[in-house]
């Protein structure tokens, strides 16, 4: 049995976990629910030894683990895991990524080809293929990378194997094959603890399911004695706030706002973008729908004008103040996290023009104008204006982001992804304040993977594989045939 | 205590770390710790001369320091500054002769022009190759030091040499290229002065400007800053060139005070000194002053150490390296501060205890 | 002359080639080392100065590893155990490097550096190969230092690409906190990866000043340790690649020689500049990191 005792851990001033007390038992699919920010992939990074606890212990059959890895401890203990973002190494094939996992071979051909055929049963036990001999990494499929990670977790022969949201990169077929796998895995009398945020998956296959709220246990039962309208009330504790206000129609005589005309863009001879051709018109909120990884984060960036194109083109063109873009990763692409939130408003530049006028910085009246955006987007930041951007937490850094968009009075915006990592309130403000920009004629294009979330907020729909877009049917509006044309169906 | 307070000591305890370090050193290879100090103060401060003395030597090292600060507050690993210097003082020898009739102001207008051009020019080819052919600006700056060393060599042997060939230096500026010492014997002049008004102007460039700005998040957040479309390329080498003119003015101004000629050995390796002039600064440009200050008593010192305790001069690099090492460390211990500017954005924590971004 | 030529390109790019050995293994992991520089000037003098002292040469070899490997371990706890920033660090430790040998070197011989040589490394001829022409005396009739080095770039070759450790090397190279959840242990690897460049980087020194120059000035490495970091670069972080790039700025140095004495009109010091000028050229014309490894100089914190 694989067992936490009142485990605490604190970030800074976060207290991420609280006296976490978790069970697992062999033989069982222990599905660990919560929202963003509850604590689940703390407590797993715990028990993987990824990470130091401040207090309490992780018992697996009754014996204490040490936390810190190395190679011979993760052996002994028996624990593998496969996390949220994939652990590969791109420019190595996947042979070597194996080889460097449980196999515990070197890299020479005759290695790689006993790894390769190692491999190849541990995947086939679990009823999944793997890529090509010596294939890299990089150019792998998400599916597939998820896939070997697994059979690299699995090579350890863990008797705990943890999975930590990898189902969010994968495409509703690819999910159906990993879910019977982890049966499998449960009838070789394995625990497995799945980490998720979507009931339905935890409800589909877990025995038992774990709820965690704000870095606490708040339930442990049987999947079979609950449902979604309990686990959601127990994950959210409190009911969200609005739901956004649903599209209007668009004037269809109106001109796009933002036009997209056989846009390409080749990496290392892959065509990332392949003729991407789109409109947005005012008023519009467009959905963009696809699986991680086919080409949304290469749009953004075209359309930012932080890439060069091979051909095609955008209006307006890249790098005006009429499109205001809000990355996907907001720490790395959409803050400067050690400068203050009033600096990191400069970066856009509507508000550089505005604060800054003839190249000198207003810094009084732009401290001002910070403290305005915070007020008006209910920005929590313990300094005001002048606090770091790093200081914040996840949502009022989005909160941030969303601001700053707006505050540059632009025609178009471009969110990527800006919903994860909120919980459910936070969210809501997001999409409101997107929704009330489209109805006062603005023209919103909105990546998202999240399928509920673009059916919900947006009208016309479109989906991206492989770095092509089409439109989707207005028929196919429903997750299962959106789903579908993710994974790349024919419409 | 304060975490502004705690940042704000930091620089004052690595020094004192140093120091301790390098009087145990002492203490071994045979020498007191407590008198060679008394050595050292003597000769930096011990009389009015020793005093300007400190404050000539110290004049270089604030030129070199802004360039250094002004470069990493960019992610732009300028250790060329030495070489920038040299190019700079170079220019300023070969045209000094040239001025012998010019009026004073124009004729130091000229000289310092020169030299802070020919700094932009070496400074600037390492921001082009960095920003157009994606050259590590670390190796192409080091080279571009030890290019300088030899064409400051080939010229006091070759075409600049003075004219009875006996030495390998140039031929004496004009006299209206140079600047006044108003307190000779002293050699206080007006280059400080200079040098101090420069810190102010790269302090109000950088915070106060929307490229010193854009500088900074290029720094801090190269991808942040694609993003938003800031002007990566034309930053790199405009920084590049205004870090090079920065030395590049420090070499003319040195020729133009002290000097009055070139000669191979015109620096002694201010640029790699001024790598902890700008880290005891916190890369802050008026904070180069002060800090240079510190240095430039350490050089000027050390001779008079070197003279009565027979401690090798060569001491002052064993602390400025002690300092530099010492500095990064207390900064990596705090957590925060300019470390994550070559790591482009710190992890996304639930709370990063990131502090306001004061280096 | 072209057989002198040739002889002189390989004894000067074996101590680029020993020292570019070491900082490939280093970067491979992650790291770069600006202090390679450091290192060298520091096994130079070791290794002269314990050779010296006990008049065998074997024992300065010994001393120069152990100076390398010394100023190595310094900036591994700076660079990997406080993760600061690794190229500000690397020139702190050249500057530390430079300090003290200056000061033990005019400590130990007086402050006007009265010249002092050793017994020189002797070349070892290998029988009837030495007597080859043109490339006999280049290949075969060399130090053991030079055998050594050219030794290494197969071992180093398959260490890297083929061994587990290597794998091990590249992964915490590529993507650390990756490696570090499969519990390899980037801190020791990158630790190791340095220790072992700093033996390399003092074996670089130790060839400076025990089989070449027979002596120790100041600044006896005049930056051959930051030409190594270009010849990795050129070299494309591999082992062949390395080795024909120290050939490359070998002979651009030992061109030199030749010039000098044949064109007396060119001022000598364009070819002291010479492979300065050509790493700058060879980089411009090359452009770009592409092949460098993903994580190289980002200093990496353990969660």
């Amino acid at each position: 049995m694989l067992e936490t005792r009142s485990i605490s851990r604190r970030f800074g001033r976060t207290l991420a976990l609280d006296r976490v007390d978790f069970q697992a038992r062999p033989g069982e699919i222990h599905a660990l629910i919560g929202e963003n920010g509850a604590g689940k992939s703390t407590l797993v990074s715990i028990i993987a030894g990824r990470l130091a606890a401040d207090s309490g212990q992780v018992l697996l059959d009754g014996a204490a683990l040490r936390a810190g890895v190395s190679a011979a401890a993760l052996r002994r203990a028996r624990i593998a895991a496969v996390y949220q973002s994939p652990m590969l190494f791109e420019r190595m094939t996947w042979e070597e990524n194996l080889a460097l996992g449980g196999f515990g071979a070197g890299a020479s051909p005759r290695e790689l080809d006993a790894v390769a055929a190692r491999a190849r049963q541990i995947a086939a036990a679990s009823g999944f293929d793997l890529p090509p001999p010596r294939a890299l990494v990089a150019d792998c499929s998400v599916a597939e990378r998820v896939r070997l990670e697994i059979v690299r977790a699995l090579s350890f022969e863990p008797r705990v194997l943890i999975l930590d949201e990898p189902t969010s990169l994968l495409a509703p077929a690819e999910l159906k094959i990993f879910l019977d796998a982890l049966g499998r895995l449960r009838a070789a009398g394995r625990i497995v603890v799945l980490v998720t945020h979507k009931l339905a998956e935890a409800l589909a296959v877990a025995d038992r399911i774990t709820v965690m709220r704000r870095g606490r246990v708040v339930a442990t039962m049987p999947a079979a004695d609950t449902g979604e309208a309990e686990l959601a009330r127990l994950m959210i504790g409190a009911l969200p706030g609005a739901p956004a206000r649903p599209p209007r129609d668009p004037d269809p005589a109106a001109a796009p706002a933002l036009a997209l005309a056989g846009v390409t863009l080749v990496r290392e001879g892959r065509r990332v973008l392949d003729e991407i051709s789109l409109t947005v018109r005012p008023g519009e909120i467009v959905g963009l729908a696809g699986v991680d990884g086919n080409g949304q984060a290469e749009l953004v960036e075209a359309i930012a004008g932080a890439v060069k194109l091979d051909s095609g083109g955008i209006a307006p063109a890249p790098g005006g103040a009429s499109v205001a873009v809000i990355p996907q990763h907001r720490d790395r692409d959409g803050l400067v996290l050690e400068m203050t939130l009033w600096e990191n408003l400069l970066l856009a530049a509507p508000l550089r023009a505005r604060l800054a006028p003839r190249g000198f910085i207003a810094s009084r009246a732009a401290r001002r104008f910070c403290a305005g955006l915070l007020d008006r987007f209910a920005i929590r930041a313990a300094a005001g204006s002048a606090c770091a951007a790093g200081a914040l937490s996840g949502g009022n850094r989005q909160r941030l982001g969303v601001a700053r968009a707006l505050a540059g009075a632009p025609r178009v915006i471009v969110a990527h992804d800006i919903c994860r990592g909120l919980d459910l309130g936070a969210a809501a403000q997001v999409r409101r304040g997107l929704a009330e920009f489209a109805a006062a004629g603005g023209a919103v294009l909105l990546i998202s993977t999240d399928l509920d979330e673009l059916l919900e907020c947006c009208g016309r729909l479109l989906v991206i594989v492989r770095g092509r877009v089409r439109e989707a049917p207005a028929a196919d509006r429903d997750p299962e045939r959106l789903g579908l044309l993710m994974a790349g169906a024919a419409a | 205590m304060s975490r502004r307070l705690a940042a704000a000591l930091r620089p004052a305890a690595a020094i004192g770390c140093a120091l301790a370090a390098m009087a145990i050193a002492l203490a071994l290879l045979g020498a007191s710790p407590l008198a060679v100090a008394a050595d050292l103060a003597d000769g930096a401060f011990g009389n009015w001369i020793a005093f300007t003395d400190t404050l000539a030597r110290a004049t270089p090292l604030v030129f070199c320091g802004l360039a250094v600060a002004v470069a990493f507050h960019g992610a732009l690993w300028n250790i060329g500054a030495d070489g920038q210097l040299v190019v700079g003082a170079l220019a300023a020898g070969a045209l000094g002769p040239a001025l012998a009739g010019a009026p004073h102001t124009l004729a130091i207008v000229a000289i310092i022009g020169a030299g802070g051009l020919a700094g932009a020019l070496w400074g600037g080819l390492a921001g082009w190759l960095r920003a157009r052919r994606n050259v590590n600006e670390v190796i192409s700056t080091i080279m571009l030091n030890f290019i300088a060393a030899q064409l400051l060599s080939w010229a006091v042997h070759g075409p600049l040499m003075e004219p009875s060939g006996a030495f390998p230096a140039s031929r004496k500026i004009a006299a209206a290229a140079r600047l006044h010492l108003y307190f000779a014997p002293t050699r206080l002049n007006l280059a400080m002065l200079f040098a101090v008004a420069l810190a102010a102007v790269c302090e109000l460039g950088l915070f106060r400007t929307v490229p010193g700005f854009e500088l900074r998040a290029l720094g801090r957040n190269r991808r942040a800053s694609a993003f938003f479309g800031l002007p990566i390329a034309r930053l790199t080498v405009g920084a590049m060139a205004l870090s090079g003119a920065l030395a590049g003015c420090g070499g003319a101004v040195q020729i133009s005070a002290i000097t009055h000629r070139l000669y191979e050995t015109i620096s002694p390796g201010w640029g790699y000194e001024a790598i902890a002039v700008a880290l005891v600064a916190r890369l802050s440009p008026l904070g180069v002053v002060p800090a240079a200050l510190l240095f430039g008593a350490l050089d000027n010192g050390s001779q008079a150490m070197q003279r009565a305790d027979g401690v090798p001069a060569q001491l002052v690099y064993v602390v400025q390296a002690l300092v530099i090492i010492v500095m990064l460390a207390f900064d990596a211990a705090a957590g925060g501060g300019w470390r994550e500017l070559l790591e482009g954005g710190a992890p996304d924590r639930p709370d990063a205890t990131a502090e306001t971004c004061d280096a | 002359m072209l057989e002198a030529f040739a002889a002189s390109t390989i004894a000067m790019a074996t101590p680029l080639l020993l020292a570019a050995l070491g900082e490939l293994i280093v970067e491979r992991a992650g790291v770069i080392n600006i202090g390679i520089e450091g290192a060298m000037l520091a096994g130079a003098f070791a290794g002269v100065a314990v050779a010296h002292a006990t008049g065998a040469t074997l024992a300065g070899v010994a001393a120069a590893i152990g100076g390398g490997v010394a100023i190595n371990a310094i900036f591994a706890f700076v660079a990997v155990n406080l993760a600061v920033n690794q190229v500000v660090a690397g020139t702190a430790i050249d500057l530390l490097a430079a300090g003290v040998t200056g000061m033990l070197y005019q400590r130990i011989y007086g402050a006007t550096g009265r010249a002092f040589t050793v017994a020189p490394m002797r070349p070892i001829a290998l029988g009837p190969l030495a007597r080859l022409p043109l490339i006999g005396r280049a290949l075969f009739d060399q130090s053991a230092l030079v055998y050594l080095a050219f030794a290494l770039v197969p071992a180093i070759a398959w260490t890297i690409g083929r061994s587990r450790f290597g794998l091990s090397l590249r992964a915490a190279g590529e993507r650390p906190e990756a490696a570090d959840a499969l519990g390899l242990g980037v801190y020791r690897l990158r630790w190791i990866a340095l220790l072992a460049s700093g033996a390399l980087s003092g074996l670089g020194g130790a060839y400076l000043t025990l089989a070449y120059a027979d002596t120790f000035v100041e600044g006896i490495s005049a930056g051959r340790g930051y030409v190594a970091l270009a010849v990795v670069i050129v070299g494309r972080w591999n082992a062949w690649g390395v080795a024909a790039a120290s050939l490359m700025f070998g002979a651009a140095i030992a061109l030199q020689f030749v010039l000098q004495a044949a064109a007396t009109a060119i001022p000598y010091q364009l070819f002291l500049a010479l492979p300065y000028l050509l790493t700058v050229a060879v980089l411009a014309l090359m452009g770009g990191q592409a092949d460098a490894p993903s994580a190289l100089g980002e200093p990496y914190i353990r969660a």
